[in-house]
């Protein structure tokens, strides 16, 4: 090698790229481009084009079977949200928000309660972590099914379980102010096993010298849990709270199944009255109106969490 | 923010692209021509010709739903039938598991247009497909408004085939009227006798409302769905002289003989002698011995008796009278045909249609599938006079198909069945009085029918 050649190495070395920045560059190549374009295009295909296209039909009087008959209303049919009575807007609103409510609250403390139980492991523990995580994988049309008939006024084993214990008995499905917290339970029981893995995940990486610290330094167990274990879960709280309020506000199969939206509309949140406008009665255009909204309500709902959650765990959510 | 801007841009053009798209390529349908030379025999008015039965092979669809029970074994002897005297013609079933399904179905298959040749409907499916250009009607296949095979049908048949265009755009399939099952047993002892009015069966409901037995549990329906509760409370409307729905589809959902059958249903349950569900919860308590009557379809008769098993005897009578007389409500659906059929297909459904209300092939599904048969000609076939001496009820139910109502055919009466829904939910589960449910439904299906 000669001289004059090491002098051109040498010369050229320093504006080379380092080795991290090259593969930050490699995305913005064809080749990056050309990795990323089917995902792309799968995202393209089924959720961004036919988002615009649901707000492209809320402007109409859509006829989905011969959209050439279809009719401009312009916000006709966001001023019906207004005006329509049978049901409400604001009160499926209400219900979808009721529902994300108690989904989140409950299900985070109960999950949470749970995984502290069951952190210690063994094979009852194992076995009970089992159990609880079982209904989560099952299909909840089927698992609605089953629960109709415990729901059951007159058979069903919810209500000879109140009546064994000399409990008042309820209408649970059939009456407008219990079915909604009938569909909670349920929603509880199928959910619940989800998010206690995912607390019990966070509590296995938990540092236990903090805790033992704790314990030396007099505090009691509930100090220990509050200013210890719970405040280093902060990011997998944050995870599940987002995580449930999400799949709470498009919950769906189960308000279909158990209630159909009734009694007198006290199940009928916002993703079901979609389905009902959309699906049911073919009044497409407000039913896209209503989907556009509930995405909004969804999108806002996840800005708060981001904005909230800022300093928080963003590689979580 | 101006890169934003513009991939908001952009994306809406898209959208406006995929839109134009999916929107330009639709358009009514133009009428197919008449198949084949055809006999035209049959043709008696309007001038058109009958589509006589295809000679080729042909293929049509069948979107149904007679998929459980003896409803199947009974759809299939109806198709087997068919294609042995048509040996050229395939009739593909399309089963579903329940009518929303099959309804869901449909409308997909029209969207992306694959709509089968022959689906079931209800009048208000039906005025759906027919506004949007989708259906053939009946003047096409036969060459006349009026085929002669119509005359023969019961009177409320004849009308129900008809949308409010005044137009043939539907033939009569698996039709019914509601019927009372009781357990016979548990009613002599409790020494009551069957009710012949609405007025005897509140009273003796109330008498028998003991001992964990409930007079009778119903389902109300839903906002998305009507049941047997829904169409109880309209006959019991009817039956004190109210008018549901004008011809126009107008409704008077807050007249006072309408308030005062909404009441009839509070009081009973308020007195203990009435109890709601879901997922025919009287044929459940029926079986059970916890319920004495349950108001069902007469169709509904072989799984009443399953249900029953043999554990009582099952007694079956016409429903009671109403101060107006005896009223009932059609229930089923017809068939209808789609318009994107092939002249082929056409003439071949033509021709499955008029096979299955034939008389004959009318008493074998009746006495089978426990539908009614929608022409009285069927009641002399010996496979229904087998079928009646056995059943005495079916003779009583079949007289009604001539005055028993269907309500008009719009699209959005079906709207208006689930604000009734809603308002029966509303008196008997939330303690809202009658009137001012009903008050409530009123607007609502005041406002559907402005909004057509």
């Amino acid at each position: 090698m000669s001289t004059a050649t090491r002098a051109r190495q040498a010369t050229a070395a320093p504006t080379r790229p380092p080795r991290r920045g090259a593969a930050r560059d490699f995305r913005a190549t064809r080749w990056g481009w050309a990795y990323s374009a089917p995902a792309v295009l799968v995202f393209l295909a089924f959720v961004i084009i036919p988002t615009g296209y649901t707000f492209y039909v809320s402007l109409w009087k859509w006829n989905a079977l011969n959209p050439a008959l279809s009719k401009f209303k312009g916000l006709g049919n966001y001023r019906r949200l207004w005006e329509s009575t049978q049901p409400a807007f604001l009160s499926s609103l209400w219900h979808s928000l009721y529902f994300t409510g108690a989904m989140v609250l409950g299900g985070t403390a109960l999950s949470l309660a749970l995984a502290l139980l069951l952190q210690r492991g063994g094979a009852l523990l194992n076995g009970t972590r089992l159990a609880i995580f079982l209904p989560h994988a099952t299909p909840v049309i089927a698992t609605s099914m089953i629960w109709t008939w415990i729901f059951n006024g007159k058979f069903g084993l919810a209500d000879w379980i109140l009546h064994s214990l000399h409990l008042p008995t309820s209408q649970w499905l059939q009456s407008s102010s219990s079915a909604m917290p009938a569909v909670i339970v349920y929603s509880l029981w199928h959910e619940v096993g989800f998010t206690t893995v995912v607390f019990l995940g966070g509590l296995a990486t938990l540092s236990h010298e903090l805790s033992e610290a704790a314990r030396v330094d007099g505090c009691s167990a509930w100090q220990e849990f509050w200013h210890i274990t719970w405040h280093q879960l902060k990011p997998v709280t944050v995870f599940v709270v987002a995580i449930t309020a999400i799949t709470s506000l498009q919950a769906f199969t189960q308000f279909y199944q158990l209630a159909n939206g009734g009694p007198a509309y006290a199940t009928t949140t916002l993703s079901y009255l979609v389905y009902q406008e959309a699906f049911v009665f073919s009044d497409t255009g407000y039913g896209a109106a209503l989907a556009v909204v509930l995405f909004a309500v969804t999108v806002f709902f996840t800005l708060v969490r981001r904005r909230t959650a800022a300093g928080e765990s963003h590689a979580l959510v | 923010m101006r890169k934003r801007i513009s991939a908001a841009a952009g994306l809406a053009a898209l959208a406006l692209t995929a839109t134009a798209c999916a929107g330009g390529g639709t358009s009514t349908p133009k009428t197919a021509p008449a198949a084949g030379s055809g006999s035209g025999s049959d043709a008696k008015s309007g001038g058109g010709t009958e589509l006589a039965v295809p000679t080729g092979p042909v293929t049509i669809t069948f979107e149904e739903a007679m998929t459980i029970g003896t409803l199947k074994p009974s759809m299939d002897k109806l198709v087997a039938d068919f294609q042995a005297k048509y040996p050229n013609i395939t009739v593909k079933l399309q089963g579903d598991p329940d009518y929303a399904t099959m309804y869901t179905k449909e409308k997909a298959e029209v969207q992306a247009g694959n709509a089968p040749t022959l689906g079931q409907a209800y009048e208000s499916w039906a005025s759906y497909f027919q506004s949007a250009g989708k259906l053939t009607p009946i003047s096409e296949l036969a060459g006349t408004d009026t085929p002669p095979q119509l005359a023969t049908f019961y009177k409320g048949i004849q009308d129900d085939t008809k949308l409010p265009d005044g137009k043939t755009w539907m033939w009569p399939f698996n039709k019914s009227v509601l019927i009372l099952f009781y357990n016979a047993d548990l009613l002599a002892k409790d020494g009551q006798s069957v009710p012949k009015t609405w007025d005897d069966y509140a009273g003796v409901m109330k008498a028998v409302s003991k001992d964990g037995v409930t007079g009778s549990t119903i389902d109300p329906g839903s906002a998305t769905a009507a049941a047997f509760g829904t169409q109880w409370f309209e006959i019991l409307a009817k039956g004190n002289g109210a008018t549901l729905y004008d011809k126009d589809g107008a409704p008077h959902l807050n007249d006072p003989n309408v308030v005062k059958a909404l009441q009839y249903l509070k009081d009973l349950k308020d007195a203990g002698a009435l109890a709601t569900g879901k997922n025919y919860p009287g044929e459940t308590a029926l079986g059970a011995q916890k319920g004495m009557f349950d108001i069902s379809s007469a169709a509904g008769y072989g799984f009443e008796n399953k249900t029953v098993g043999g554990k009582f005897k099952l007694g079956i009578t016409a429903l009671p009278a109403g101060q107006a007389g005896a009223v009932n409500e059609l229930t089923g659906t017809n068939i209808v045909v789609f318009s994107s059929a092939t002249a082929e297909q056409k003439a071949a459904a033509w021709a499955f249609l008029k096979f299955i209300t034939s008389p004959e092939e009318q008493a074998q599904w009746a006495s089978t599938s426990g539908y009614l048969p929608v022409t009285s000609q069927a009641m002399t076939q010996p496979a229904m006079r087998d079928f009646v001496a056995k059943n005495p009820y079916e003779t009583a139910a079949v007289s009604e198909l001539d005055t028993a109502f269907a309500l008009p055919g719009f699209n959005w009466i079906f709207k208006c069945q689930g604000y009734e829904a809603t308002a029966i939910q509303e008196a008997l589960e939330n303690g809202k009085q009658p009137a001012d449910a009903l008050s409530t439904a009123q607007s609502a299906c005041a406002a559907a029918k402005a909004q057509g």
